[in-house]
């Protein structure tokens, strides 16, 4: 379901989630097009020589990841603020999950406050975050 | 490390500029593998093709924090990213990226005190207007004793 109006949104609506593509070649043309080609980034047995668990989607990834989830639920929405927490790492050909609830809204600046997380398969959080979502 | 002494010192001096080119082929590779499919983000036949709003937020300028601040050694970790969107930023934009720490505070745990340090990087376009505020947050712990 995809929201139109102000109007459409009510307390509580969960954003339809999605399932991201963390995999590597995709996380690689991001880093290729964010000009963060490092390899804790794009290569495993770099990230390791690194001292990682292996590669990590970029924070700057999952926060845009967020903002599309956004765009999805409200295509025609204004992001006017997303502030978002790198809780744990993200990692690369992991599968994530991510989701929003609304947790409140105002009717005088039509604007909906969006409560967003990003969780893996054992769900737990790795990101989580708020946004200011500004309606027609 | 005192976080009044810092704020007295550091807060809300530039400490860095940087110029950035928005190249319309990285806005479409940024919105696309964030799983955008609106086409003002991805299509650049779009009549309103423009950066999705968190795009900034992979502009980085030459320093993080100023030169000479005071972090005992310890190197701050990123503790996460907010993004205030002004304007729509157009293919083949011009930006300058101004840096300043915008807020210093403290807070304190079991496990001893933790000083954050917001960056925010203000992004002008060519007008000088303001196109785009990304705060970074980082994060230095201490341990009880220190």
């Amino acid at each position: 379901m995809t929201i139109a109006r102000f109007e459409d949104v009510e307390f509580g609506d969960d954003l339809p989630t999605f399932d991201p593509d963390t995999g590597m070649e995709n996380v690689r043309r991001f880093a290729k097009a964010a000009q963060m080609m490092a390899a804790r980034f794009t290569d495993h047995e770099g990230a390791k020589k690194e001292g990682l668990a292996g590669a990590m989607v970029p924070g700057v990834m999952s926060q845009a990841i967020l903002a599309a989830m956004i765009h999805r639920w409200a295509p025609d929405a204004d992001l006017v603020k997303i502030d978002t927490i790198f809780r744990a790492p993200v990692m690369v050909d992991e599968r994530h999950h991510v989701n929003g609830v609304v947790t409140d809204l105002n009717e005088d600046e039509r604007t909906a406050e969006v409560d967003l997380t990003v969780t893996n398969d054992a769900g737990e959080t790795r990101v989580l975050g708020t946004a200011t979502v500004k309606l027609p | 490390m005192e976080v009044e002494d810092l704020k007295e010192k550091f807060l809300k001096l530039n400490f860095d500029e940087a110029e950035f080119h928005v190249d319309g082929d990285d806005m479409v590779g940024f919105a696309l593998a964030c799983g955008e499919t609106a086409a003002r983000y991805t299509d650049p036949a779009d009549p309103d093709f423009h950066a999705t709003p968190t795009f900034p937020a992979r502009f980085h300028g030459r320093r993080m924090l100023p030169r000479d601040i005071p972090l005992g050694g310890k190197i701050p970790l990123d503790a996460g990213k907010a993004v205030m969107p002004q304007k729509k930023i157009r293919p083949g934009t011009k930006l300058v990226g101004r840096s300043h720490l915008h807020d210093i505070y403290e807070k304190t745990g079991r496990s001893g005190r933790m000083i954050f340090l917001v960056s925010r990087m203000e992004l002008f376009d060519e007008a000088e207007d303001l196109a785009c505020i990304v705060d970074s947050r980082m994060v230095v712990r201490e341990r009880p004793g220190e």
